[in-house]
């Protein structure tokens, strides 16, 4: 189960978005925090810290 | 009026030969829109008068010196988030009612030098996101093989107008399977390239690591025929590839005999069971790749729901930052769809993000392990036949895992090929993918199968 998503805690991140949500914008939104939070679950697997994102870059001979 | 529309392989032989006119061509298909396109809505613009002035000034240039190419006089259509010069590119947005283009994108420049005519701009799902939308000044498309039902998306109007022979051949774009699942529902054949193939220079962004401009037409072949104006290298698109470009056409009639093809059974069976219509397809497509000499195995890969978190999340994330401006000053002139697309980027994390994005290096490592031995792998596109339009959910990221996600999130190249027609008369798809820059292959495969199959002989109803 992931956490309860509060409506103080939705206000903020919406504020912190810089979103201007109606309430039934707000609910609806709510609703669907559980399957993003199941989204978010599945992609942390036990990788460790020395793994790296895949979008660290390389220098090429067109920087040089 | 079925029988008259040709495909663009036949079209560019009779051309060659002067045996059709591209002034004629383009008529008809320009009546055809006219005849078809008030059921469709597969169209935002139509260029007519521009098109025939391209067609007469083809025509002239073929008769005195023959045609520059195969596209040479073929009628095309571009999705609406494709800039075009003095052309109006919406995005089927509000936000863009007026906006027009002072250069072309760079896919439309390449198929413009290539000599295609330009028919128009077709329909998108607004921004290439959300679904179809009943609130914005252009209606959502038709699918051709019955009007009540949906076409899929985001190049929704480029496969109705495929099927229906209101053009050639189209433009695309592919984040999450805008070009494959339109190819699917439509009963077309669509291809999303590899990442990098084709440039993405002067098309509205959708989520910029995994958006792909490709083509979408009635065969492999035309669609063979189209990427090869399309690909190569462009340094205004920071992931354009830098590599030679192959003759995409060279091998497509060498055959499959010997050619190691992989099922993911457990993306259709397990993970996300498809329809039995959908399921006979893909068996039958498996039956007919033996029949032509190709090895067939099983593959293992994560779980298609374990693809579409990964790709879900990077796709929220990233469309919520290229639209963050508006959707902070102007999210009501969105449709109800996109707005709530936007809103969902304020409950992502950034921590989430990064971690999608080390999932995807781990799941694209493993894609590549499983096809190391493989030409290709096969799979569903879409889990069913069309569903009619007004059920699609408007939260459909979460409905059902995507089954071409996973070639979005490892950037593999992926095309959608008819593969039978379900109880409601509407077609079903098998998808297959190849390696990265392995186009040749992949086309060579699927051209295979569409020769040993009836599909290709059959159009929409609406059309007899």
């Amino acid at each position: 189960m992931p956490p309860e998503l509060t409506d103080q805690a939705l206000d903020y991140l919406i504020a912190r978005a810089g979103l201007s949500l109606t309430e039934a914008q707000k609910a609806d939104l709510k609703s669907v925090h559980a399957q993003l939070s199941e989204m978010a679950r599945r992609v942390r697997k036990p990788r460790g810290r020395m793994t790296e994102l895949a979008h660290v870059y390389n220098f090429t001979e067109e920087d040089l | 009026m079925a029988a008259a529309i040709p495909t663009i392989a036949a079209a560019a032989r009779l051309i060659a030969k002067k045996e059709l006119s591209p002034v004629e061509l383009t008529r008809a298909c320009l009546d055809r829109i006219h005849q078809l396109d008030p059921r469709l809505h597969a169209f935002i613009h139509v260029t007519e008068e521009r098109a025939l002035a391209e067609a007469r000034a083809a025509e002239a240039a073929i008769m005195a010196g023959g045609p520059k190419g195969p596209l040479h006089g073929i009628p095309i259509g571009l999705k609406d988030i494709v800039d075009t010069k003095g052309i109006p590119t919406t995005c089927q947005s509000r936000l863009l009612a007026d906006n027009i283009p002072d250069q072309d994108a760079a896919c439309a420049a390449r198929l413009n030098g290539a000599g295609t005519i330009l028919l128009g701009k077709t329909t998108t799902h607004e921004f290439a996101d959300g679904g179809p939308s009943f609130d914005l000044p252009w209606p959502p498309a038709r699918n051709p093989w019955n009007t009540e039902h949906f076409t899929a998306g985001s190049s929704s109007g480029t496969g109705a107008a495929v099927a229906a022979g209101l053009i050639l051949g189209g433009i695309g774009t592919d984040t999450g399977g805008s070009i494959r699942g339109p190819a699917a529902f439509c009963g077309i054949a669509g291809i999303k390239p590899t990442y990098g193939l084709v440039s993405r220079a002067g098309v509205a962004p959708a989520a910029f690591s995994l958006d792909h401009i490709g083509p979408m037409a009635w065969t492999a072949e035309d669609c063979a025929l189209l990427l090869q104006a399309l690909a190569g290298h462009d340094p205004r698109d920071p992931a354009s590839a830098n590599r030679p470009v192959p003759d995409y056409t060279a091998e497509l009639e060498r055959g499959i005999k010997g050619s190691r093809i992989g099922v993911i059974h457990h993306f259709h069976e397990v993970d996300y069971p498809v329809s039995p219509a959908t399921r006979r397809g893909i068996d039958n497509a498996i039956a007919t790749l033996r029949g032509l000499g190709a090895e067939i195995r099983d593959v293992q890969l994560a779980p298609l729901q374990d693809w579409g978190a990964c790709g879900s999340l990077i796709s929220i994330v990233e469309r919520a930052a290229a639209y963050e401006e508006w959707a902070r000053t102007r999210l009501g002139e969105f449709s109800e769809r996109v707005q709530r697309r936007l809103m969902l980027g304020a409950l992502v994390s950034g921590v989430d993000y990064v971690q999608a994005v080390r999932r995807r290096r781990e799941l694209r490592a493993e894609l590549q392990a499983a096809m190391a031995d493989l030409d290709v792998v096969l799979t569903a596109t879409q889990p069913n036949e069309a569903p009619r339009i007004d059920t699609v959910p408007v939260w459909d990221t979460f409905a059902a895992p995507s089954f071409m996600m996973p070639f979005n999130v490892s950037g593999y190249p992926a095309i959608s090929l008819c593969s039978g027609f379900g109880e409601g008369g509407l077609p079903v798809a098998i998808q297959l993918v190849g390696k990265p820059f392995q186009e040749p292959t992949l086309l060579r495969v699927a051209h295979s199968f569409e020769k040993a199959t009836e599909f290709r002989h059959r159009r929409p109803p609406l059309l007899t």
